[in-house]
């Protein structure tokens, strides 16, 4: 079996992030990058897959500039076999990223394509579920449990009321939420291995697809500074305020 | 913090940025020219013959160590330039370690002609000490150069370092290499999730760093680095090394200081070992199976260690050791121990001494010492918990020739001296990493901390000792880096690994002291992790060549070339 893992090269969970002075987006230069947390997991899930023999081979694609390669690196070094780089300098929509993903899945023909439910930056939380559209493959998103019986995977689900668990046949398309796994540290033999293993460029212009976007970002903010408290001095104050100001009760 | 600084990329700044650039050359080379001076100057005093002359040498030890010092500050700015040039040609330079150059650049151009602490309480003083004459810092006094030493020491520079800290900003290493960013960036991840959360427990309860700690940091090849790929090792290098152990070491000094054991053992072995003892350790050492520790110092032997007692007596094939030794870091809990020992007793000084490598069962805590005629107690220590310390006695211990390292006696010294580069280039790193955890306690509580109505991140005084904290362990961090990449490439580098661990040691020293005085009364208090860095970090100065020990070293070296 073949698992195709999608990752996202986005700014490290830890940094702060900054807003560009003329509002058109945040400050990337100079700013720490890692992989989408939650992609590390859908990495970590695929590489255990493969220590079970359920997988056997793992392709880690990413979308973006040539820095992207390192990301994909850092996929390698967890476990996973290849890398396929599709190099592009724009800022790509989640529509556009699941069309070209639709063709690295015509190509590579994986059983299971595995993602984050969403990505940090933009919290979109829309690639897995699109691709799944254009390619008629079955579904289960914010995965919690992935477990294989017979032809078919069990993916348990955490939703509003509980645990739902949805049997999927093949292929298909898992995007996985935080609590699926704790995705290792690469060890430093498989970082020095990782060096080894294949990298494939596309440029995203051979790929023949229409791209031109759909979105445009009119401004970007920073969340309103927190203020400070005001010290009331008696409940009727309070429960006035309460009432009337916050307008809340 | 309020304000912001901005990333400002017109051409006139960076036109201003290419004359910086060349006036920092400028200082650098006129600095060279002072040493040189210098150094012709103590030639003169020490030198007879073509050769140090004892005598002569320890009559003028302060100015030799001082000028040991002025040479510390002077390469290692040289490299601090070079690490911001570097990060300039590959575009990976941002405003802030182009204000941490102009720091670095200001305050010890300054201190290499107004004074240099050697310690708390020697202060070294080239224009009076070292028979310079204050003509030979008049460029110091030309426009451009004061301009931009003026410039180093302002409120703008140092504030603007401390808003680039405050965002979670910190000045970039310079590894200039993917693998080795790789490294850092999952050593970072494990020290921050396994370490950091647990490392003040274990100082606190006096604990050995837990079996299951260990465990993980074999799987991730911690032992591994250095030994050789045919060895099962890894055979990375101590650049990956330093790496390694800096970030470890940010979580907890003695985490650092595992892989220090593997690294003596691991280097003593693979380089003075026969093929019989590099098969049957290495792969062990490099799997964690085999944990080692250093048995060479006596109770009245430290420093010095061609006084050195302990005896190996031949008995046949075999040797029998006996003597005292103490300060055997991991004591108990290993299972091979490198003991330095004399097998010719009418030789004194170096040339008697062997080294063996002896098997112990791994005691524990409860039980150190399973083993007959081994017997010891646990020395009580501020700091560098999680390994302990003991004292020991060797009694009557039979060990057959096949022991012998390199089936070789005498050569004892000479093999340890072999291991001593790297192991000062790994102590550096570990002095770095401990420096940089002081820095980041600080600015957290910096950050924490209110007081007269405003964090105390805005105080000058505060951002004074954070904006230098970073700049320090940066120029420690680059002499450190350099070394490794010199030893990495088979260059001697022994005079620089001595200065690298002689002022990262100092540097981690600083701020620990300076952390903890940004803490206040709850930095005394033992609650706080910062009272344990402040106790880690006073050993740094002291362990693999005490800082006196270190200049000592540096300065023979410099004479002698």
């Amino acid at each position: 079996m073949k698992i195709l893992v999608c990752v996202k090269r986005v700014i490290d969970y830890n940094v702060k992030i900054r807003v560009k002075s003329d509002k058109t987006g945040v400050e990337k230069d100079n700013v720490k990058m890692s992989m989408n947390p939650f992609d590390e997991i859908a990495v970590e899930e695929a590489v255990k897959m493969k220590e079970n023999e359920i997988a056997k081979e793992i392709v880690v694609v990413s979308i973006g500039t040539e820095a992207c390669k390192e990301t994909i690196r850092s996929g390698l070094a967890m476990g996973a076999d290849r890398g396929i780089h599709i190099n592009s300098d724009e800022d790509l929509e989640p529509l556009n990223i699941s069309k070209i993903l639709m063709k690295i899945v015509e190509n590579e023909k994986p059983d299971i394509v595995l993602m984050g439910k969403q990505a940090i930056d933009d919290d979109s939380n829309q690639t897995g579920q699109m691709l799944a559209a254009l390619s008629g493959f079955s579904q289960a998103t914010f995965a919690s449990k992935v477990e294989k019986v017979d032809s078919f995977l069990n993916v348990t689900r955490e939703i509003d009321g509980g645990l739902e668990t949805l049997k999927l046949s093949l292929p298909c398309i898992i995007t996985t939420d935080l609590r699926l796994n704790e995705p290792r540290y690469a060890s430093l033999p498989n970082i020095m291995k990782a060096r080894q293993k294949k990298i494939d460029s596309i440029d995203v212009s051979t790929l023949g697809l229409d791209l031109s976007p759909r979105l445009s970002v009119i401004e970007v903010n920073d969340p309103p500074e927190r203020k400070a408290g005001i010290m009331v001095k008696d409940i009727d104050e309070l429960m006035e305020k309460l009432t009337n100001e916050a307008k809340v009760i | 913090m309020d304000s912001s600084v901005i990333i400002n990329k017109n051409i006139v700044k960076e036109f201003d940025l290419t004359k910086k650039l060349s006036t920092y050359k400028d200082i650098l080379s006129e600095f060279s020219k002072i040493s040189a001076k210098i150094k012709s100057n103590l030639k003169s005093k020490c030198i007879v013959e073509d050769k140090i002359d004892p005598r002569l040498f320890e009559q003028n030890q302060f100015i030799c160590h001082g000028y040991a010092w002025f040479e510390t500050y002077r390469i290692s700015l040289e490299h601090t330039f070079n690490w911001f040039n570097d990060l300039c040609i590959s575009g990976e330079s941002s405003k802030l370690e182009e204000l941490v150059l102009a720091s670095a650049f200001s305050e010890y151009s300054l201190q290499m002609r107004d004074g240099i602490m050697m310690s708390q309480s020697e202060i070294i003083r080239p224009l009076k000490n070292l028979d310079l004459d204050p003509s030979d810092f008049n460029f110091l006094n030309s426009k451009e150069t004061k301009e931009l030493i003026n410039y180093g020491l302002t409120e703008e520079v140092k504030f603007g370092i401390v808003d680039f800290l405050d965002k979670g900003q910190f000045p970039k290493l310079g590894l200039k290499d993917e693998t080795l960013e790789m490294i850092q960036d999952q050593f970072k991840k494990f020290t921050d999730d396994e370490i950091i959360p647990h490392a003040h427990e274990w100082h606190l309860k006096d604990e050995l760093i837990p079996d299951e700690t260990l465990k993980q940091m074999a799987d991730l090849g911690v032992f591994s680095i250095a030994i050789p790929e045919e060895f099962g090792g890894l055979g990375m290098g101590k650049t990956a090394m330093c790496v390694v152990t800096e970030e470890l070491s940010r979580g907890f000094l003695a985490a650092g200081s595992l892989g220090t054991r593997a690294e003596i053992a691991g280097e003593l072995i693979r380089l003075g070992g026969t093929e019989d003892q590099k098969k049957k350790y290495l792969p062990k050492i490099a799997t964690g199976e085999i944990l080692t520790t250093a048995v060479f110092t006596e109770p009245n032997t430290g420093s010095d260690l061609g006084s050195l007692s302990t005896r190996a007596t031949k008995s046949g094939d075999d040797y029998i050791i006996n003597g005292n030794k103490t300060w055997i870091t991991h004591g108990a809990r290993s299972d091979l121990m490198t003991v330095l020992a004399r097998t010719d007793s009418n030789q004194k000084g170096y040339r008697g001494l062997s080294m063996f490598l002896v098997e112990k069962p791994r005691g524990n805590c409860q039980n150190p010492f399973p083993m007959e005629g081994m017997s010891g107690g646990e020395i009580e220590v501020l700091g560098y918990r999680g390994m302990k310390e003991y004292e020991i006695a060797l009694d009557n211990i039979k060990v057959s020739k096949a022991d012998l390292l390199g089936e070789k006696e005498g050569q004892g010294f000479k093999q340890l001296m072999e291991t001593f580069e790297s192991a000062r280039i790994q102590t550096a790193a570990r002095a770095v990493g401990v420096a940089q955890s002081a820095l980041e306690l600080s600015l957290q509580y910096s950050k924490d901390r209110s007081q007269f109505g405003k964090e105390i991140i805005n105080f000058s005084r505060i951002a004074s000792k954070l904006a230098w904290m970073a700049v320090e362990t940066t120029i420690s961090r680059q002499i450190t880096l350099f070394s490794a990449r010199e030893k990495d490439n088979d260059i001697r580098c022994d005079i620089e690994a001595g200065m690298a661990k002689l002022l990262a040691a100092k540097v981690a020293w600083s701020n620990a002291d300076s952390a903890l005085q940004i803490h206040g009364g709850n930095g005394y208090a033992l609650e706080y992790p910062i009272s344990r860095v402040l106790c880690d970090a006073r050993i740094l100065n002291i362990f693999e060549g005490a800082a006196e020990i270190q200049a000592q070293i540096v300065i023979k070296g410099l004479l002698g070339k």
